[in-house]
């Protein structure tokens, strides 16, 4: 029955992507490959960390060098060197990727917890720190870039044909990755995760199984980095940053690493997030940030958390019983984020040069400024008024949203039991550490 | 001769400094396991306080205020965020402290904007010291070391000689132990997260003067108190002054030695052929002084994870 609808939610959805370009104006065409390319990066990366428990703070190694080899690998074509299919450049990143996954997972395989997450970040940083000093491969601070080669009757001018070779091999990779948790050394990878003495135990290697896992999770990250390069054309070292590897652990946990789907979900959401946000506000950043550490704090399962736990509570029908609840938390956070963003982008407006300017033009005195297409004065009692209205009202609602969703939550799974007061953005139980 | 005594003079400075930041990081994970990812960003919100108050009230007020202010917003984050998310293990609160480095940099930039602030030292402190080889040695970086060295000395007799150093030192080892004995064990964390945050607070201030302010100050040192703390032993105040020094001294002589791996194998007659495989082989030392620091936590991680003074993993 589930499986049923498993099956139909997918071929849903993946029906959606295939018509997709045809509705879609260039720009958004390419965010979605961007979208997806994240989603392919978080899923490999969740290999690694929700499977198997090993948070990587090195992803963006495995990335960046994907990407990188699929560049050499187009410029090689290019120059005539010899002929290689285009729609196959993933390939040579998944291979890059695996190779140095192997090498750098068996040194960093040895330690587990944070000092595992210790030794990634010091490769990565290595790796970072050498390559713009490393002409001939990594084509120092400016990095490299290339053409699409034609091939199989396809130009890879347009970015529709890039964005179903992006789109095949997202979903080759995904269900490969699926496959993968269902195969022995996917439950193992399970097994690890939760007690790796008791695996030693039962005669397992555990050392060579850990870093086969993790070269698995980097040869999908290769692939992710290969189509990045054959949709941008170019790279340069800026792609092995700290704040790359960051990205990724950021995505997957606000989309849930312990469910499958849920970092694709995050990185897919977030990656849509920045690429409109960061057009309308310099602060999105922080945003980014709050939406991350309000998620860590409240629903650490992530998105993905949420719904599975929907997905497995719910009595038929229950859902009805949390529609008006949702509803009531909805009307409740929509103050308190709009008082949010008018505060922060009131003070990001007024502590701009161009404001101190103005102000330094009008002999010091708090001159007007713009926002939102109106006009506000600093000073005045309206500008005030309207954030803290928004606030004073979104958190009087708060309180009386969680209790009615509370409640609601009982009516809606019956007999299970209730879930933590605390946690009213999830309702959800901390099941696992 | 003149290279030399410069560089160790400025390694030392500069591994002090070090040391000043990555203290509190050692201390906080010594004692709670939390690998504080933000704890950089407590440097930087020092630097900017110390920049602020130096305006309004002036150097020695923000000196003064900026560790204050650090530590109360690290007994913030530790009383209100870390203490929810303990539950969930250690990767949980590296992660969320990791969000929390984000939404530091993004309100100081929001306040400060992109561009560099202009954070100076008093004129009455721009002196030089003493003359060296026709070069003037700022009396400032005198300073700073001598700071640090006060901070460490502070520590240590803080840690070794006092009744709060041995409540403390035990809640590392045995923290049921010393909550059944009656102390309030939730507060010591707090009380060495806020302190660990104020220290790093200061270090901004004092450093901040000297250095670069500006919004990637924190993201250059980030990774780097991890050197430290992961190479000197994790917990080990004496261990992070050490590799401080190791690390401030390394990154001082390399920035200026021209040498290559292959002028290294051209002392055993195999210069040529590493010369035509170039590559790695003819980096310069100088422009790869800074992957060392890497490369000497991957090997401490690899061999000797406990650290040079860390006792257990």
């Amino acid at each position: 029955m589930s499986q049923a609808r498993n099956l139909v939610l997918i071929a849903v959805g993946l029906a959606i992507l295939a018509i997709m370009p045809l509705f879609l104006s260039a720009n958004l065409m390419n965010a979605v490959i961007k979208m997806m390319i994240a989603a392919l990066f978080a899923l490999a990366f969740t290999l690694a960390m929700g499977q198997a428990g090993m948070l990587s703070f090195g992803h963006a190694a495995y990335y960046g060098l994907g990407a990188f080899a699929a560049l050499h690998l187009m410029r090689a074509v290019e120059m005539k060197l010899f002929f290689f299919p285009t729609p196959l450049v993933p390939i040579a990143g998944a291979a890059i990727g695996f190779l140095f996954g192997a090498v750098f997972g068996w040194l960093a395989t040895q330690r587990t917890g944070v000092y595992f997450a210790m030794v990634t970040l010091a490769l990565a940083e290595l790796l970072f720190t050498l390559a713009p000093t490393w002409n001939s491969v990594f084509g120092g601070e400016s990095g490299i870039s290339t053409m699409r080669g034609a091939s199989w009757g396809l130009s890879f001018g347009s970015d529709s044909h890039v964005y179903y070779l992006t789109l095949a091999w997202f979903v080759i990779s995904a269900w490969c990755m699926w496959a993968f948790t269902k195969s022995p050394l996917g439950r193992l990878a399970l097994a690890l995760r939760d007690n790796e003495h008791r695996v030693r135990f039962l005669g397992f290697n555990t050392h060579v199984a850990r870093t086969l896992i993790f070269a698995i999770s980097c040869l999908f990250t290769g692939v992710a980095g290969a189509l990045l390069a054959i949709a941008n054309e170019a790279t340069n070292y800026t792609i092995f940053s700290a704040q790359a590897s960051a990205n990724v652990v950021l995505q997957t946990f606000i989309g849930g690493a312990g469910t499958f789907f849920g970092p694709a979900l995050g990185a897919a959401t977030m990656t849509f997030f920045a690429r409109v946000t960061s057009d309308l506000t310099r602060s999105w950043l922080l945003y980014q940030g709050l939406i991350f550490v309000l998620i860590m704090l409240f629903a650490p399962e992530g998105l993905g958390g949420i719904v599975s736990l929907h997905a497995r509570k719910l009595r038929p029908g229950g859902w009805r019983h949390l529609l008006l609840p949702y509803l009531l938390c909805l009307v409740a956070a929509l103050p308190l984020i709009g008082g949010l963003v008018f505060v922060v982008e009131s003070i990001h407006v007024i502590m701009t040069d161009a404001y101190f300017a103005k102000r330094a033009a009008a002999g010091g005195a708090w001159v007007a400024y713009q926002l939102f297409g109106h006009t506000f004065e600093p000073l005045g009692p309206t500008t005030w008024a309207i954030p803290i209205t928004l606030l004073g009202v979104g958190s009087l609602l708060l309180p009386m949203a969680r209790r009615v969703t509370a409640a609601a939550w009982l009516l809606a799974t019956q007999d299970q039991p209730p879930p933590s007061p605390r946690a009213m953005l999830s309702l959800q139980h901390p099941s696992r550490s | 001769m003149e290279y030399i005594v410069v560089s160790i003079l400025n390694g030392v400075v500069h591994g002090l400094l070090l040391f000043m930041v990555s203290a509190g990081l050692t201390l906080i994970f010594g004692m709670m396991g939390v690998l504080n990812f933000a704890h950089a960003w407590f440097y930087m919100l020092g630097a900017y306080v110390g920049f602020t108050l130096t305006r309004l009230g002036g150097f020695w007020i923000g000196l003064l205020l900026a560790p204050i202010i650090a530590g109360l917003a690290g007994a913030l984050v530790e009383r209100y965020m870390l203490r929810r998310v303990h539950h969930y293990g250690h990767a949980h609160e590296l992660l969320l402290t990791f969000g929390l480095a984000f939404i530091i940099e993004e309100i100081i930039k929001l306040f400060y904007g992109d561009a560099l602030v202009s954070y100076q030292m008093p004129d009455y402190m721009r002196f030089a010291a003493f003359t060296i080889f026709e070069t003037n040695y700022p009396f400032y970086r005198l300073f700073m070391g001598a700071v640090a060295i006060g901070m460490f000395v502070f520590l240590y007799l803080l840690l070794t000689r006092t009744r709060v150093g041995i409540i403390v030192r035990a809640a590392t080892y045995r923290p049921s132990t010393v909550e059944a004995l009656g102390h309030n064990l939730p507060l010591v964390f707090m009380g060495v997260f806020a302190g660990g945050s104020a220290l790093a607070g200061l270090a901004g201030a004092v450093a901040g003067a000297f250095y670069p302010t500006g919004p990637n100050m924190a993201v250059d040192f980030g990774t780097l108190v991890f050197v430290v703390v992961v190479v000197g032993g994790l917990g080990s105040v004496v261990g992070a002054l050490i590799a401080s020094l190791m690390i401030g001294l390394f990154i001082s002589f390399s920035v200026g030695l021209n040498v290559s791996i292959a002028d290294l194998l051209g002392l055993f007659g195999l210069g040529n052929w590493a010369n035509d495989i170039g590559g790695l082989f003819t980096l310069q030392l100088s422009t790869i002084a800074n992957s060392m620091p890497f490369l000497l936590m991957l090997l401490v991680l690899l061999i000797r994870p406990a650290g040079l003074m860390g006792d257990r993993q």
